[in-house]
């Protein structure tokens, strides 16, 4: 749609969402790290996805969602149609959380669960092949594609506004990435204020996203079994891999600390943000908190279910294992110099430590 | 602001009373650098609006005598089309659709370079037309008036108040505060001897990126006026500088902004629909001086070498109704 369609537009008649509880609350919890708490930070991105598809008639009014997701975007998705009156089909699989289940059917939400994997692909193939066959039985409806999909990212402009507005020049920007959407769109506004702002991407291992082999993980909302077009890899210039008990125990910290209660991604988050605030003083930092801690009272909140996961020490590394190559993360807290490059780049630099070896060979 | 809807009734009525009638009228109005931002703004209600941040040159200003007088208008001179056209519709608001006059337009703001040559006249012919009426037309009535006359103006019969105004709409969307933090501004004029018609040229059709990215950019503004910081400011008016790179190029655009930052600039400026750019420094600093020396050799060095300098709080009255 041209700009000035867009401008022409009269106002989408589906105004009603939650604007209030899609900004987050600012917390200083140093002199030089700053917190940014979102109730729910996915409301955000979902709103601006509905809004430019109801604008551009993509969505219709009445019209049905189809999207696949197990965490906090179907959630918003929920929250959302419930009040603008659109279908929503949720396609998850066996792994969601109970709780989250039955507020989405109280939601009004239709929930396709898949109930096996693929031998190949495995669930998340399984489920990208029932949203397209829930997309082909609801002809004219619309996906919304977190991964994918460009208003995701650009809709975090207010994010940085609001931090623009409240803490003016920041020097360090440090986030999770899942979808890539919240990290690569507000480091890029903020950087186009800013062309020296330093951004710290926090991945887990076994995520995919910057560079690690596919596997198990326990630490959800980050991290990744495919690589989102929605993560602009040179918007980074370091990551970090934080494990699910050094991610449990951090998250355990900031509500002892500073009395905020929030969940297992903004405690990676914290953990990554408060190293470097700490090794930076006179560098302010600011850190994304993506969601409250309601729905992780039975499991980060519960020091059995904590003492009960394999490997754990209840000890938190005071720095992170610096490594040469992504490859080289193991299980726990590791940091490495993206340096702005792109996957390609990163994965095509061969690793120094395998080429020294062959050397020494 | 809710005075104007009063001013603009009662200078209805003395305009057509009459009996306030002077001999001659006077306007008289600044121009402007061209802007610290501009670009697409929601208002209140999430409506998009374009809208600019006019950063305020007293150091050059249109002056308008207005001698009124029954029958035609007669305009000198004869090709300030916009300043007539002007005229015309401001006696028109004040019920004198009968009564012509003489207007004389002065400028001494350059024409073309994007610093408010035309609607320096065209508010400095209001505020002739209504001086001679005994009518006082406050900011927005002036506003309406001029995008009547030529489409898009700037906000310069705003004078220093720092606001977010829609150019095409003639309204306010934000009022942003007194004033802008004073910078020291190096001026550059890009295209020497071309110029813009800065009227003629199409609205910039900005991306959906760019749409967004407007958003941190009012938000940094915003602090960087209520604090009073001037290097914030800088970050600002690079940052919508850099996206009129786009849509506008301004010749050498990398080369000045690297003097600037060699220089110990807070940023640069430009006009978004003309050819100046400027090298903005903290007049309390007191390397300033220096700096802007340095800036001023290197540029001509490069083969631009700067016009002129001024600061934005020199002591200087520059509200002239
Ligand atoms: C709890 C939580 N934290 C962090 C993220 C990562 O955010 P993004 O998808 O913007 O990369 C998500 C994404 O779903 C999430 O649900």
């Amino acid at each position: 749609m041209s700009l000035e369609m867009t401008m022409s537009q009269p106002l989408s008649r589906e105004t009603r969402g939650f604007p209030d509880y899609e900004l987050p609350r600012l917390v200083r919890l140093a002199d030089n790290l700053h917190g940014a708490a979102f109730f729910l930070m996915k409301l955000l991105p979902a709103r601006h996805m509905l809004d430019r598809a109801a604008a551009d008639g993509r969505l219709k009014p009445g019209g049905t969602i189809c999207e696949t997701t197990s965490g906090t975007f179907g959630l918003a998705l929920a929250m959302l149609a419930a009040v603008r009156g659109y279908k929503l089909i949720l396609v998850s699989d066996p792994a969601i959380d109970e709780h989250l289940h039955k507020r989405l059917l109280e939601l009004g939400v239709t929930l396709e669960i898949v109930e096996k994997p693929y031998e190949v692909g495995g669930f998340q193939t399984a489920r990208l092949d029932r949203l397209r066959a829930a997309l082909e039985a609801n002809p004219g409806s619309f996906c919304p594609s977190q991964y994918g999909n460009a208003d995701n990212p650009r809709a975090y402009a207010e994010v940085a506004e609001q931090i623009a507005e409240r803490l003016g020049h920041v020097d360090c920007l440090v986030g999770t990435v899942g979808s890539g959407g919240s990290m690569s769109g507000i480091a890029r506004f903020l950087r186009h204020l800013n062309p020296d702002l330093h951004v710290i991407g926090v991945d887990t291992p076994n995520s995919v996203v910057f560079g690690q082999p596919d596997g198990k993980r326990l630490l959800r909302g980050l991290g990744n079994s495919l690589v989102p077009p929605n993560v602009d890899h040179r918007q980074f210039d370091e990551i970090h891999w934080v494990g699910a008990a050094e991610a449990f125990l951090a998250t355990r910290r900031l509500h002892q600390h500073h009395a905020l209660y929030q969940g297992g991604t903004s405690g990676a988050a914290y953990l990554v943000a408060d190293w470097w605030a700490r090794t930076h003083p006179d560098r302010k930092v600011m850190t994304l908190f993506p969601d409250e801690g309601h729905r992780y009272v039975a499991s980060i909140y519960n020091d059995d279910w904590l003492a009960a996961l394999p490997g754990w020490t209840g000890l938190l590394p005071e720095a992170p294992q610096p490594v040469a190559h992504p490859s080289d993360v193991r299980s726990s807290w590791s940091s490495y110099r993206w340096d702005r490059r792109t996957l390609d780049e990163v994965l095509a630099a061969a690793n120094p430590v395998a080429r020294d070896l062959a050397e020494a060979a | 602001m809710p005075g104007d809807v009063i001013s603009r009734f009662a200078s209805v009525r003395l305009g057509t009373r009459g009996n306030q009638r002077k001999e001659r009228g006077f306007g008289r109005v600044n121009g402007h650098h061209g802007e610290i931002l501009q670009g697409i703004f929601p208002d209140d209600a999430g409506r998009l609006h374009r809208g600019l941040v006019t950063l305020p040159c007293d150091i050059v200003s249109s002056t308008a005598v207005f001698r009124p007088a029954p029958g035609i208008l007669v305009t000198v001179p004869d090709d300030k089309l916009k300043a007539a056209e002007a005229a015309r519709l401001t006696l028109d608001s004040l019920g004198l659709h009968d009564q012509g006059g003489h207007l004389t337009v002065e400028s001494t703001i350059p024409v073309g370079l994007g610093m408010g040559s035309s609607t320096a006249d065209v508010v400095a012919a209001i505020r002739a037309v209504a001086d001679a009426h005994g009518a006082t037309l406050g900011a927005d009535e002036v506003a309406r008036l001029a995008v009547r006359a030529e489409t898009a103006s700037d906000s310069i019969m705003h004078g220093d108040l720092a606001i977010l105004f829609a150019q095409r709409e003639g309204i306010v969307l934000e009022h942003l505060g007194p004033a802008l933090p004073p910078l020291e501004v190096l001026s550059v004029n890009t295209a020497p001897g071309t110029g813009v018609d800065t009227v003629k040229q199409p609205p910039a059709d900005y991306d959906d990126w760019e749409v967004q990215a407007f958003r941190p950019l009012r938000g940094m503004l915003r602090r960087a006026i209520r604090t009073g910081d001037a290097a914030l400011l800088g970050r600002v008016a690079t940052a919508s500088a850099r996206i009129s790179q786009r849509h506008l190029p301004k010749p050498a655009f990398e080369e000045i902004n690297a003097i600037a930052a060699s220089a110990g600039a807070l940023g640069i400026q430009v006009a978004h629909s003309g050819t100046v750019v400027g090298l903005l420094f903290d007049p309390r600093n007191p390397a300033t001086t220096r700096r802007i020396a340095e800036a001023a050799a290197r540029l001509e060095a490069f083969g631009l070498p700067p016009a002129f300098h001024f600061r934005t709080d020199a002591a200087e009255v520059r509200h002239v109704a």
